[in-house]
């Protein structure tokens, strides 16, 4: 089977008119990018995987550029797909830049791992003094709807944050689907358990006011949320959420979007709207 | 002659893992407290189960590779990759609670050991910690202790993994209903497999480390914030 090596890379600039374009774009398949759309708060841009989705072999590289004044919410309209593999793995590493006065996005649909795959996922994001950033990578249990939860062979998602030159944040989960099941069933998650890492980082939350209670307090009712303040100080937050099942996921993360809007009014840029 | 008895380091080592050496670190349960509320970990079992499956993996590919890092980079000393390493021990930490409370123990240790032995090797550390500004977390902290001692790494990494499991036991006695001799019986067990753990975690290279478990990461936050609570952490 042919596999990908496959590379996305694109650099937004602010127009004087306070618009943002995209002065540079390179892609090659499996990236595919639709029509940009500038909605009054920063530019959807949707990458698109036109396969059917990530086999053993891909090799995929993004580089994404924001500059100073710039705004970009960069998202996908379907879910990763990673499938099964009888040998190897697959690899996406992905590095992100936001100068200082820019805003970026990125709020993919999540990860789904079939039975019997192994990815690896190498993020870096460097944000310069006074940039902005709001950063979401979504987890699957599997295909719910086939009983196929938790079966991947090796899942490393790596993320390595820095602001300002500073490192921020590094994780790293490095999970088979049965580590992280027994993990979960600790936790008393069933199997429809949906995972979200969030980072924001934003000089507009270097103090924690009336947002910080109100996502704290969407704990409750199998939706687990866990904010905490990064090191450094740079307005940098660590979100981690925890839903019974996609539809919990997606409905916290909305009410998220909604709660932080006031004080990072970018994110009233529809992820959907395309 | 003391010095060239083949041990000497080992008394200095119990004199640091000892509950009556002041690290502060009998006030902190690294999120034990947290899972317990959320009655993740709600009797022995569940705390063998989160020993066995989050926190010797978060020894494996956290704690006992930043101590093997940091044990070969202080001899001779690599400042730029011990400033590094500092760094790194902290930016792992995503919750903020857990982080401050690893950062107190880490600076109490090394003031200590710059301050009880007077080293060099101390107290330079202690100056360029404090002139760079680098975080200092327990396990940076142990790597320099052992180097000051004079002690080989695996006594460093059966000091960190010995320190790490019986403090959360400690605090387990206080948070469960859980008897010394249920204590004792978890204890050994992880013990035992403590030299593979070791082994693995003597081959993770420097970008390699770091291991979370969501669900812990949230009840550490969620301790922030709580309205009750027995530990600082």
């Amino acid at each position: 089977m042919t596999s990908f090596s496959g590379h996305l890379s694109l650099r937004a600039e602010a127009r004087e008119n306070g618009q943002t374009v995209l002065v540079a774009q390179s892609f090659r398949a499996p990236f595919h990018l639709s029509k940009p759309y500038w909605d009054g708060h920063a530019l959807l841009v949707q990458v698109v995987n036109p396969t059917a989705g990530i086999l053993a072999g891909d090799r995929l590289e993004s580089a994404v550029a924001v500059g100073s004044g710039a705004a970009v919410l960069l998202t996908s309209p379907s879910a990763s797909r990673v499938f099964q593999m009888t040998e190897g793995e697959a690899e996406c590493r992905q590095q992100f830049t936001v100068d200082g006065g820019g805003w970026l996005e990125f709020m993919p649909e999540p990860l789904v791992l079939h039975r019997g795959s192994r990815y690896r996922q190498r993020t870096e994001i460097d944000v310069g003094a006074g940039g902005e950033l709001f950063f979401a990578d979504l987890l699957m249990p599997g295909r719910i709807a086939r009983g196929e939860t938790w079966a991947w062979d090796k899942l490393r998602l790596e993320l390595t944050l820095r602001v300002g030159g500073e490192l921020i944040l590094r994780e790293r989960l490095d999970q088979s689907g049965p580590e992280l099941k027994a993990l979960a069933s600790l936790a008393g998650a069933g199997e429809g358990a949906c995972f979200a890492n969030l980072v924001m980082i934003s000089p507009r939350l270097k103090e924690p006011s009336g947002w910080h209670e109100t996502i704290v307090a969407l704990h409750g009712d199998g939706v687990w949320v866990g904010l905490s303040q990064l090191r450094g100080d740079c307005g940098g937050w660590s979100l981690k959420l925890i839903a019974p099942d996609n539809l919990g996921l997606r409905k916290t993360l909305k009410r998220i979007r909604e709660i932080l809007t006031g004080s990072l009014p970018r994110l009233a840029c529809d992820p959907r709207k395309l | 002659m003391a010095e060239s008895y083949p041990f000497s380091w080992l008394c200095g080592l119990l004199q640091l893992g000892d509950t009556f050496y002041p690290t502060g670190s009998y006030a902190h349960s690294f999120g034990l407290e947290g899972l317990v509320a959320e009655n993740v970990v709600r009797d022995r079992e569940s705390l063998r189960q989160f020993l066995l499956i989050s926190v010797l993996p978060a020894l494996r590919q956290s704690e006992l590779p930043l101590v093997v890092q940091a044990w070969r980079a202080f001899e001779p000393p690599d400042w730029d990759k011990i400033g590094e390493l500092c760094v790194l021990s902290s930016a792992l930490k995503s919750a903020r609670e857990a982080r401050f409370a690893a950062e107190n123990i880490g600076r109490q240790r090394v003031e200590l050991a710059a301050k009880l032995r007077g080293h060099p090797l101390a107290v330079e550390f202690l100056r360029r910690a404090e002139a760079e500004r680098w975080p200092v977390s327990p396990a940076i902290a142990a790597a320099l202790e052992a180097r000051v001692l004079g002690a080989p790494l695996e006594a460093a990494l059966a000091s960190v993994y010995y320190a790490a499991i019986a403090g959360l036991l400690a605090a387990a006695m206080k948070l469960l209903r859980l008897g010394q001799n249920g204590c004792q019986t978890l204890l050994t067990e992880m013990m035992e497999l403590a030299p593979a753990v070791f082994v693995t975690a003597q081959n993770v290279p420097t970008d390699e480390i770091g291991w979370f478990n969501p669900w812990l990461d949230i009840a550490a936050a969620r301790h922030e914030t709580a309205a009750a609570r027995l530990f600082i952490s």
